[in-house]
């Protein structure tokens, strides 16, 4: 075997005389330890793990090979995988692996892994995904945020009734935001576009075309039919579907709110009565208590069947934080505490740009990837429906 | 009562090693008492249709030992017995021993007069279950000593007492109670304790207890045996039908930290052999043997190699992962993976033979004495002076290891005691 570090070719290459000989990429297993995955090398490949995965499928059955080709440093074959995004992370297969080795807690480095390596700039995608640049992340919009207040000169707080438009005006938030946003989305379709053309298309058959697969992998998606499947962590598809459904709510909502000023020059804060406010207010309990049931899932759960790693953890404080920061900014409005109000909205503002702008480059990335993952598999006749 | 005025050698329990250790220790010329909790001296051989390394039915070499166990003067043994304390120190030792009763004395003829009258029934333990005796019974046919027994769970006792009328030798005493008795002057002791079937209704994917058709492979054995539930005709257990499809079912519980922590040593050959018996007695019958690695140490590779040679055995690299009924069927659905082929395939047997693992008895009982436990509940090779183990009480093994571990420790048990 030829040795090597961080290299970018195939980990599996033939020599003159036919015979394939491996190049395990070192630096890379050693990063898959670091992020969740230091129980990969107790693997022994008995195959449990494959056999008891419900999304495991016949022609396509995981993660067993994953956990050997993660053992031997396979970098490139492991990113043209799509079961990596397949699986759910029930970690049913964690539960019965008879060496404590948590196929679940790898595949999930994995994917930590590809998110970091594969999006658009790869800066960002290093800054995101390792907690210990969390705050340098935050730092980020503070600086951007606080040179907007500096070149407005709102560098005190307002007086009189709360209106958090007085210290940033609806145009220089909308334009702040909107221009972030474009950019965020060009890169994560650039991140997905690149995962998409890495799978291995020509190794399996297509017997769907592309629209109508992703049409079908939606509709399944907004169900999270494929996470009723789970045996072992069957708490986690409410969670994860009160967050899902938070999020988009959240993100009606802030269209919403755009669509009053721009076409109707309703300003905010909007009345306790608009139906805007109900959706608003449904998605942000929605996303609290889904992160809290999720949070607490995993706490029930910690080192029985799986390790969270670092990552995983600062992302569902995050998460939660977010919903927090944005239901007290509303209620400190409400009893017009005017000290705190536009801090907490300020901070508020720092974690919307952490979850919407470094969208394609955090856990939340995962939504695009398993969807297409997905769409593959459904594309290739192996779909577990 | 039994007080050895000799110094003698203790040796607990009395399957193959613990009697090995006993005539080894005594033909060379020294005192041993051998304790055994079952009726029976033999074992977990005794309960196998055939056994390694010759594939010899188990009296081959039973008997053989038994023999030697009756011309010795040197050996005296309690069945139905148990060590409850252990005081002293290496050289002399005071044993505690309780004698439950057998009820039938040595009159006994085994003319089975009592078996025909007894109106109770009781699960046959030396068949796993798979069948009944009644109260009053013979182990097995083999049985040594050759002497029935009652088992009080089951037997209403004097106010039946239909046993005690039709014996014509007087050999039954309903009225026997337990007893408890001392023997000093133990100059060593040697634990033979061996192990139980490891629970397979713990391995909860592999359905053993709530999928019919699911056994173990001592059961298997057992419906290999002539004097087995089913005569040796090799039946599945729900509805009696011919088996042709069977599979085997490695590692079940086995290498598996959620259970047994290590490897049983023995399962891998065991498989291989009840698969000949499968092919044996059933000609058009096919067998799947589902493995991680097949374990097949020294001179065993060669039975892999004939055993290989079968076109209808299969054997599939990829542990089964689940085990479940097949709908309005008593047939089974085994799902793995075929690693070599990397497919993942739901396939339909009569039956399923768990290659289940063996666990110390150590772990599970509360012991006579401090005895070291290794963390698998095996015990510790090294213990105070004077305390030895042999065979599967110490590792687990094939009866070949377990036969020369005994003779190691029969050596180590006659230094100690008699050590001049």
């Amino acid at each position: 075997m030829n040795y090597t570090e961080g290299q970018d070719k195939d980990s599996k290459n033939q020599n003159m005389a036919g015979s394939v000989i491996l190049s395990p990429d070192l630096k890379f297993i050693r990063d898959i330890k670091r992020l969740g995955g230091e129980t990969v090398k107790k693997c022994y490949q008995c195959a449990t793990c494959s056999g008891i995965c419900p999304l495991s499928s016949e022609n396509s059955p995981f993660p067993r090979k994953e956990m050997i080709m993660t053992q031997l440093g396979m970098k490139n074959e492991l990113f043209r995988d799509s079961d990596i995004w397949y699986c759910h992370n029930c970690n049913d297969c964690s539960k019965l692996c008879p060496r404590g080795a948590r196929p679940g807690d790898i595949l999930g480095a994995l994917r930590a892994k590809f998110i970091m390596e594969n999006s658009v700039p790869r800066f960002l995608g290093k800054i995101v995904t390792n907690p210990s640049y969390t705050l340098f992340a935050f730092f980020i919009p503070a600086f951007l945020l606080f040179a907007i207040l500096v070149s407005l000169g709102h560098l005190s707080i307002p007086d009189g009734k709360i209106v958090y438009s007085r210290l940033f005006p609806v145009e220089s938030i909308d334009l702040f935001f909107s221009s972030f946003v474009a950019i965020s989305l060009i890169m994560y379709i650039i991140s997905l576009r690149r995962f998409w053309l890495r799978l291995r298309k020509e190794d399996n058959p297509q017997t769907e075309r592309f629209g109508k697969a992703l049409i079908q992998a939606v509709a399944e998606f907004l169900l999270h039919r494929k996470f009723s499947k789970c045996d072992v962590n069957s708490d986690r598809k409410n969670g994860h579907l009160m967050v899902f459904y938070g999020f988009v709510g959240l993100f009606i909502t802030t269209s919403w709110v755009a669509f009053y000023y721009w076409f109707f020059h309703i300003n905010t804060p909007i009345s306790l009565g608009d139906p805007l406010k109900w959706v608003a207010n449904t998605s942000a309990l929605l996303l609290i208590i889904g992160t809290l049931i999720l949070i607490a899932n995993r706490l029930k759960d910690k080192n029985v069947n799986s390790r969270s790693s670092s990552f995983d953890w600062t992302f569902a404080i995050i998460v939660l934080l977010i919903g927090l920061t944005g239901l007290s900014t509303e209620i400190v409005r409400l009893i017009n505490i005017t000290d705190l109000a536009y801090p907490l909205y300020f901070i508020h503002l720092l974690f919307v740009f952490y979850i919407i702008v470094y969208f394609p480059y955090s856990k939340l990335a995962h939504f695009g990837y398993r969807l297409l993952a997905i769409t593959f598999h459904k594309m290739a006749g192996t779909d577990v429906t | 009562m039994a007080q050895p005025a000799k110094k003698a050698i203790l040796v607990i329990g009395g399957g193959i090693s613990g009697v090995s250790v006993a005539v080894e220790a005594a033909e060379a010329g020294y005192n041993v008492i051998l304790v055994e909790k079952n009726p029976y001296l033999g074992g977990r051989v005794a309960q196998h249709y055939r056994y390694f390394p010759k594939l010899c039915p188990p009296y081959c070499g039973l008997e053989i030992n038994f023999r030697r166990i009756k011309q010795n003067p040197n050996i005296s043994f309690y069945t139905l017995s148990e060590v409850t304390e252990i005081s002293g120190s290496a050289g002399d030792f005071n044993v505690k021993i309780r004698q439950f009763p057998r009820y039938v004395n040595s009159k006994c003829t085994c003319c089975s007069r009592c078996v025909d009258v007894c109106p109770e029934t009781r699960v046959n333990e030396f068949n796993f279950g798979m069948d009944t005796t009644k109260a009053i019974y013979l182990p097995h046919e083999m049985a040594f000593p050759m002497k029935y027994a009652i088992d009080d769970r089951y037997c209403k006792g004097a106010e039946c007492g239909k046993c005690v009328e039709v014996c014509k030798y007087d050999a039954i005493e309903l009225d026997a109670k337990e007893t408890s008795f001392t023997l000093n002057n133990i100059g060593s002791i040697v634990f033979a304790t061996g192990w139980n079937l490891y629970d397979m209704k713990k391995v909860d994917n592999l359905g053993f207890g709530r999928v019919k058709n699911v056994i173990t492979n001592m059961m298997m054995e057992r419906l290999a045996a002539p004097n087995g539930p089913t005569d040796g005709k090799i039946e599945r257990p729900s509805d009696g039908k011919e088996v042709k499809k069977v599979a085997f079912v490695q590692c079940a519980g086995s290498r598996d930290e959620n259970h047994l922590n290590y490897c049983s040593a023995i399962c891998c050959m065991s498989s291989l052999k009840e698969s000949t018996y499968i092919r044996e007695k059933n000609p058009d019958s096919q067998v799947s043997i589902f493995y991680i690695d097949l374990r097949t140490p020294g001179k065993y590779e060669d039975f892999l190699k004939k055993v290989e040679k079968d076109e209808k055995i299969k054997m599939i690299k990829g542990k089964v992962a689940k085990i479940e009924q097949a709908s309005a069927s008593d047939d089974v659905i085994v799902t793995f993976e075929d690693v070599i082929n990397m497919r993942k395939m739901e396939e339909r047997f009569d039956m399923v033979v768990l290659a289940a693992g063996m666990e110390a008895q150590t772990k599970m009982k509360s012991l006579p004495g401090k005895l070291q436990l290794e963390a698998n509940g095996f015990i510790f090779p090294t213990q105070a002076e004077g305390i030895y183990s042999a065979g599967v009480a110490k590792k687990p093994g094939d009866v070949t290891s377990s036969v020369q571990d005994a003779t190691a420790s029969a050596l180590r048990a006659i230094q100690t005691a008699f050590r001049k």
